[in-house]
């Protein structure tokens, strides 16, 4: 019998945020549930945007080393 | 009787008269505690259990910020610290939420048991499994849903368990918990449990106010929570019999 491995996969749905007294509340993808203070979001926010580029930026990188 | 919520209505296990009477003859004292007092310290070297007869208790880690995690609820009727007997030292700490009265069990009477009553030590085994089963139960609300889907679960599961104890009419229950106490079980802030109550009150599926809780829509809270019962090992028609209930505390 084989058992099917069933991991958590990177998430292709976004989390959703939003404000409430003053706070930040990012709820989902799947688990994710948390507060942040306005400057806490902003900064991983902007953590975010960074990574995401830099993420897109390897995609293509490999895309590229495959196409040589 | 003190017992009698004591494994009731659980599917696959039955307490006979005798072995309720011996449960019951076990009692050495029982003891009224105030709300919101430790009553057990994670190292306390432990020479009894407590059975809870009314009121909630909690079990509960705080991290190293002194900030909480609930890990478990107890509600009348749970043999609340039964796995101290074989363990002595407990790694959690144990307190009241609301005041609650609890039967003592010095672990001396439960030996007596062990060693003379061979069925009912299984069903004391088979209680500390169902705690073990809402543990599981627990990791995975904390571990894969989100905030709505937590609170909907814990709630649905406190629904099942306090209508087993005739404490709920499958619909609305006392439940003496503040939202504070379902941050530190879900997981979440103060300001994103009362958002996610508002959400769950303005979808119409439950109404959570001064600790009393409406149902509105059980099968579908249930849904948003992937709250499955068959965990809780709980008849759900003997538990839905009139007969078995009482009328929630306001």
């Amino acid at each position: 019998m084989t058992i099917s491995s069933n991991t958590p996969q990177p998430q292709t749905e976004p989390g959703v945020a939003s404000a409430e007294d003053g706070l930040v509340i990012l709820d989902g993808p799947n688990g994710v549930a948390i507060t942040m203070t306005p400057g806490a979001a902003q900064q991983t926010g902007a953590s975010l945007i960074s990574a995401a580029e830099l993420a897109e930026r390897q995609i293509s990188d490999g895309e590229s080393r495959t196409e040589e | 009787m003190f017992t009698e919520r004591f494994l009731r209505h659980r599917r696959g296990v039955h307490l006979d008269v005798d072995e309720r009477a011996r449960v019951e003859a076990s009692i050495s004292e029982i003891r009224t505690l105030p709300p919101r007092t430790n009553i057990v310290m994670a190292g306390d070297v432990l020479s009894q259990s407590m059975l809870l007869l009314e009121g909630f208790m909690s079990r509960y880690i705080d991290d190293r910020n002194g900030l909480r995690q609930l890990v478990a609820v107890h509600v009348p009727g749970d043999f609340v610290d039964l796995h101290a007997f074989p363990l002595k030292i407990l790694d959690h700490d144990v307190a009241t939420v609301t005041a609650a009265t609890v039967a003592i069990v010095p672990h001396s009477a439960l030996e007596v048991i062990a060693r003379d009553m061979p069925a009912l030590t299984r069903k004391l085994w088979f209680s500390t499994l169902i705690d073990a089963a809402i543990h599981r139960a627990w990791l995975f609300r904390l571990g894969r849903l989100d905030a709505v889907g937590r609170v909907a679960h814990f709630i649905s599961e406190t629904n099942v368990r306090l209508m087993s104890a005739g404490l709920s009419d499958g619909r609305r229950f006392a439940l003496g918990l503040i939202q504070s106490d379902l941050a530190e079980i879900c997981g979440l802030t103060n300001v994103h449990i009362n958002r996610v109550l508002r959400q769950l009150r303005e979808e119409r599926l439950c109404v959570f106010r001064s600790s009393l809780v409406e149902i509105l829509e059980p099968e579908k809270l249930a849904a948003r929570g992937q709250f499955d019962p068959a965990y809780l090992y709980i008849d759900l028609q003997s538990a839905e019999s009139p007969s078995s209930r009482q009328r929630p505390n306001p």
